[in-house]
This record gives C-alpha cells, structure tokens and sequence, in this order.
C-alpha cells in the first residue's frame, strides 16, 4: 500500500489543455519556433521535431510529471492533441494505482 | 525434478559448478580459424598477406580465404544456437571474427558480417518461419545485405525514400538503396522501407525478400562502386520498380522499422569495432616487427624511447577498446536496457580512437607506411580498411545523436546513485544467458557502468606506486563524471535534438572516454579478483590505460611511476616473441 501524498491534487489539476499548453512550449523551445505557431492537430514531425527530440521530449515528460514511459511515445501519439490526451490517460492511471 | 532427499548420499553444492562450456567452445573455434588461415608471413600460405594483398590490389575477395570460410561455415556464427547455429554470446562473436579481420577486413565484412547485420532485424522481431528460414539460407553458406542506405538520407533514414507499397497480398517496392555490400550475389536482403506516408518514426517498416522470389524483370542490381578501402567487397546497390513481395516479408509490425533498427543496432554496433581489433592488433605486431629489426642512429628503432612509448600506447589504446568492446557485448546481455547507450559508445569510440593509433603507429614505420607490398604492405591496407567500420552503418556523428537526449535523464536519475554493474559485465571467460533480444530498449536512464567507476573509488589501495597512481586517476576520472553531470543538466532543449550544437557532440565525447576508463577498471577489477591472469590483475596497465584516457580528456596527471611503462613495454615484446594477441584474451596465433 502506497501512504497518500500529496501527488493526487497536483495531478487533478492537469487537463487536456494544461498539458497540450505544457507540451507547445516545450515543443517551442525545442524547435525554436513561438509555441502558437505549433497547431495542435498537425504532426510534430512537419515541424522537424525530429526522432532524436522525440526521445528527449519524453525524458522531459517523465522528469516533469513523475511518469515512466516508453521511449517511443512522442512517436506512437505523435500531435500535441494526440499526446496531451494519451498523458491524462496515464496521469488519471497513476493516481488510481497511488 | 531431482532432490537432495530423492538422491541418497548427494550433496547440495555449494554453488554451482562454473560454465566453462561457453569458454571452451570459444577458444576451440578461435584456435580452428588460426589454424586454417595459417601462418600470415609464409609467401606460400594461399591465405597468407602477400596473396590477401594480391587479392585487394585487384579488387578481389580473396577466393582461397572465402573457400577457407566456406569449409569453417562461419555463417553458422551468426545463427542463433536454437536455429542450428553457433550464436550464443555476442563478446564471442567479436572474439571469433578477430582472425579473420587480423588478417583481411575486407574478407570479414565481405564474407559475413553485413550478413550478420542483416539477419539481426530477423532475430529481434521475424516470425518463427522467418527466422527458421534466414537460419537455412546462413547455414547453407548464403550471403543476405543489409538494404538500409540511401545515399542521399545518410543515417538520416527516417527521410529515406524507398518504398514498400502496402498491396493485395503483400507490398510494391520501389526506388533505390546504395552503397549495398554483396547486393549482387545475396540470396535476400534485409530492406528498411517507408511504408506509410506520415511523416514521423512509425511509417518505416522492415522486409525481408529472398532474390529467387522477385521478378526479374522489376528490379536489378547497380554498377559496383570502387572505394578507397575494402577494394575487394563487392557494394553496389539495388533498384526496385514496382516489384511485388509477399506479406510473408514482413519483419515484425508495420510501422516498427525504425524502433527494430534502433534495437537492432544495438547489438550490430556493440559487436562490430570490436571486430577490428584484429586489424590493429597485426598493425601493431607489423611496427613492433620493424622497430625491432631496424637500426637507425647505431641502436634499433625499438631502443628509441618516442618509438617505445608509441608501441607500448598503441597496445594500450587496444586494451581499452577491448575493455569497452567486452563490457557492451557482455551488456546485451546482463544489461539489455542500458545498451543502447553502450552500443553507441562503443561505435563512436573504437573507430576512432582506432584511426589515431595507426596513424601513430606509421609515424614509427616512417616511409614504409607508404609501401603496398613485402614484409609492410599490410600495413597500408589496414589503414584503409579501417574506417569502414566508422563509416559504415552509422557515422560517429549518429551514434553521438543516439547518446545526447539521454544525457539529461541520465544525470538526473543514475550517475552518483544507480548500482554498479554486475561483476560478470568485465570477466571475458565467464559464462553469459542467452541473448534477450526482446528486452533491447530504446532508452533506459541507468548506466551501471559508470556506477562502477564511482564504486571503484573505495577500492582498498595496497599501497604499490601502481595501486596509488590507478586510485589517483579513478577520482579524477570520478570529477570528471561530475562535471559531465553538470553540463549534462545544464544542457538546452534544442542542444538534446539531432541539431544540437558542437558542445553537446563534445560532451558525448567526454562521456565516451569516461565509459572507457570505466570499463578498463572493471576489468581489471574482475581481473584482481580472478587472479588467473597476471598481466590483466597487474595495476600497471590499468594505470597506464586511465592515464592516457585523462590526457584525452585534456587532463594533466602527474607522471606515472616507472614500473607501469616498463610493464607494459615487457608485454607488448612477450606477446610479440610469443606470438599472442594484443588484446584482453592473449590468444595464441598462427604466426
């Protein structure tokens, strides 16, 4: 049994669009480019997010949120939509385990 | 199952008995391969260098060398043991190839290993009839190419343009791969293809396709390409247009290709520079030949201290590449998740450091460096021949690429706390499990092998003038992973994508040289513990190792107490009079 901390509320707060707007300025600040230039619907890739920076890109995930993913998920959900989505899923996943 | 109680009178072991099965077959093939290729010197050797030299002036393989492997089924080495073949453990693999490359580098590639590389994608994630049958055709002695270049994408191959359709029954390919070794005569290829028009990582897929299989009349085979080094391989490349292959040719998932050739080359890149050692292990023993039976100034160049330490370095320069080679061999196997830093490494390090040591190394021969025939010529032939292996399959700067995201994660979460590696990771007789291919990672953010360089920190000294200089340069050596720690943490996030800027390449470079004192270490650790070889237990040439690795770091130690350089000095003489290999098996040679 894991003893509650105080994870749960902080993870409550993380929406679709509190981690797409998360994920937008990374991406810009990777690629160099305004994060409002970056539509959320478009591949990452068509920006030249290439596959290097998608590896680092979930090393940062994972620093900043406490998760363990699979190196390849910038990959497998490659739009900031697509990721903002799969990373609630998985943030709602870990408070339900804690 | 059998038990102590079901067993009268037997007794439960203490631990179990020592796998020396694994070594024995190894030293067994080794010793067969010397003795079927020969002495080297003997003009009238058919495999002997004045005809392997004859055979690269015409641009030829060898035919007597690649008959000789034929006899030996050297293909059977690169066929898992449960397919029928020889594959057990990959530090074996390096280790077994290394007569062949001592003599011809070119016979090596040419004959097998892009074979080799090909059939890994098969091995990590084909079918089971797909593996049963590259498994037959390699055991039948054919050859299969690896297809993953295109010439105008580089090891940029996300961007690569050939394509595999997906159709009725199975996929179109169309377009060109370059720059294939043995594309002409292999029975399949091993053929990385876009098979999705999204852009991204997960619209490249791997196929195999058999040659007898394809219509004739829809693809062919590209002029041969003339190069500087290897002359007698055959690379030329291949052309598709429109030609069906079954569905049957898939290799693993559609839209895998680029994670299986990641994976996949973790194990081709830990494998390979350790390969060359061979080269460089008869490029040294041709220098050490010459500066002994030369006289300049009324002593022989041996007696010339320059040309001393140049041979002594040479020869530590291959201890280290070993030890590198050894731990990331050993690590696809203990550890399977950390190896694709390793592998990277190791890629981008051995070549390398490989193409300096012989440029010292000619500087000793002096003009006979420049000879292609006699008693030297084979000197400048491995010069050539060596760079091949950095610039093929993936050039330094790719393997730097692989290494630099995980830099960050790496100082955050494993360097100064993560468990060093497991003992076994540096002991180059021990047995090893069988090769996880399923458990090869993209990424992992633990790196034992550094942790043991940390872990070594608080090794007891017994106080020799070694003991205390190998102390000295393990704490420095420890600064120094601190300090990458710190430029790690405080890369940029643009610096930790394939355009990052020189520093990040730089620090890779730093890294690579700290992984390799880490390995030296380790090996001379499990060495210690051992005791059955004295040279590798002596802390001299683990001093003189990790001093040389601190002037590469840009470091400046103290100077080293006497007795290393004259230890080193006395084995480079013993292996050569001895005839035994320069490397961590002091293996006995055919001349």
């Amino acid at each position: 049994m894991t003893v509650p901390t105080g994870r749960p509320a902080t993870v409550r707060e993380h929406t679709v669009e509190t981690l797409s707007e998360w994920i937008a300025n990374r991406i810009s600040l990777y690629l160099k480019r305004p994060a409002d230039e970056i539509a959320s619907n478009v591949p990452l890739a068509e920006y030249g997010l290439d596959s290097v920076a998608a590896l680092s890109l979930c090393g940062d995930i994972e620093e900043d949120f406490d998760l363990v993913l699979e190196p390849t998920v910038a990959w497998d959900y490659p739009t900031i939509d697509a990721l903002a989505g799969y990373l609630v899923e998985e943030l709602r996943a870990t408070v339900g385990e804690a | 199952m059998l038990t102590n109680s079901a067993v009268p009178g037997a007794r439960r072991p203490a631990a179990p008995a020592p796998d020396t099965a694994q070594e024995a077959a190894a030293q067994t093939r080794v010793a067969e391969l010397e003795r079927r290729f020969g002495d080297p010197g003997d003009p009238a050797n058919p495999v002997g260098t004045q005809r392997l030299l004859a055979a690269d002036e015409a641009g030829e393989l060898s035919r007597d060398g690649e008959h000789l492997l034929d006899d030996a089924v050297l293909t059977a080495d690169f066929v898992p043991a449960d397919l029928g073949g020889r594959l057990t453990r990959i530090d074996t693999l390096t280790r077994v190839l290394r007569p062949v490359f001592r003599r011809d580098v070119a016979l090596g590639l040419g004959y097998g290993v892009t074979s080799f590389m090909a059939a890994v994608n098969v091995w990590t994630a084909g079918s089971e009839e797909q593996r049963r049958r590259l498994a037959d055709l390699l055991l039948g002695g054919a050859r299969v190419s690896v297809a993953y270049h295109e010439l105008a994408h580089g090891n940029d191959f996300v961007r690569n343009g050939f394509l595999a359709r997906p159709e009725p029954g199975g996929y179109r390919l169309h377009g060109r791969k370059e720059v294939i070794n043995n594309a002409e005569r292999a029975a399949a290829f091993a053929l990385f293809a876009r098979t999705d028009d999204a852009p991204g990582s997960r619209s490249h897929s791997v196929l195999l396709a058999e040659r007898d299989a394809l219509d004739p009349a829809r693809f062919r085979t590209l002029p041969r390409y003339t190069t500087a080094g290897v002359r007698g391989c055959r690379i030329s490349g291949l052309e598709f247009d429109d030609c069906h292959v079954p569905a049957g040719a898939l290799v693993g998932e559609r839209g895998q290709g680029v994670e299986l050739a990641l994976r996949s080359f973790q194990i081709t890149r830990s494998a390979l520079p350790g390969m060359a050692l061979g080269a460089a292990d008869t490029s040294l023993r041709t220098v050490v030949g010459f500066a002994r039976g030369r006289q300049l100034y009324r002593r022989s160049v041996m007696e010339i201290p320059h040309a001393r330490d140049t041979l002594s370095d040479a020869f530590l320069d291959l201890l280290i590449c070993d030890s590198l080679s050894l731990a990331a061999t050993r690590a696809v196997h203990l550890l399977p998740e950390e190896t694709s830093v390793y592998a990277a490494v190791v890629k981008y390090l051995v070549p390398r450091m490989l193409t300096e040591t012989m440029h010292d190394l000619s500087i000793v021969l002096g003009a006979r460096f420049y000879v292609r025939e006699g008693e030297f010529g084979i000197f400048q032939k491995h010069v050539r021949d060596l760079p091949v292996l950095s610039l093929g399959h993936a050039g330094s700067a790719a393997c730097q690429a692989t290494v630099i995201p995980q830099l960050a994660r790496l100082a955050r979460r494993s360097w100064f706390s993560g468990d060093q590696a497991p003992a076994e990771l540096f002991e180059p007789r021990t047995a090893l499990p069988a090769i996880p291919f399923e458990r090869l990672t993209l990424a992992s953010g633990r790196d034992s092998l550094s942790a043991s360089l940390v872990a070594a920190c608080d090794d007891p000294a017994d106080g020799s003038p070694e003991e205390q200089a190998v102390r000295t340069l393990t704490l420095r050596m420890a600064d120094e992973l601190r300090r990458i720690q710190q430029d790690s943490l405080a890369l940029s996030p643009q610096d930790r994508t394939a355009l990052a800027a020189p520093t990040a390449f730089a620090l890779v470079d730093r890294y690579a040289v700290l992984l390799a004192a880490a390995a030296v270490l380790g090996v001379r650790r499990a060495a210690r513990a051992d005791g059955t070889d004295p040279f590798l237990a002596d802390p001299a040439w683990a001093a003189a190792a990790l001093h040389r690795l601190a002037r590469r770091l840009g470091q400046h130690p103290a100077e080293l107490p006497a007795g290393c350089a004259e230890r080193v000095h006395r084995e480079v003489l013993r292996r050569f009079h001895e005839h035994r290999s320069y490397d961590l098996y002091d293996t006995p040679l055919a001349g």
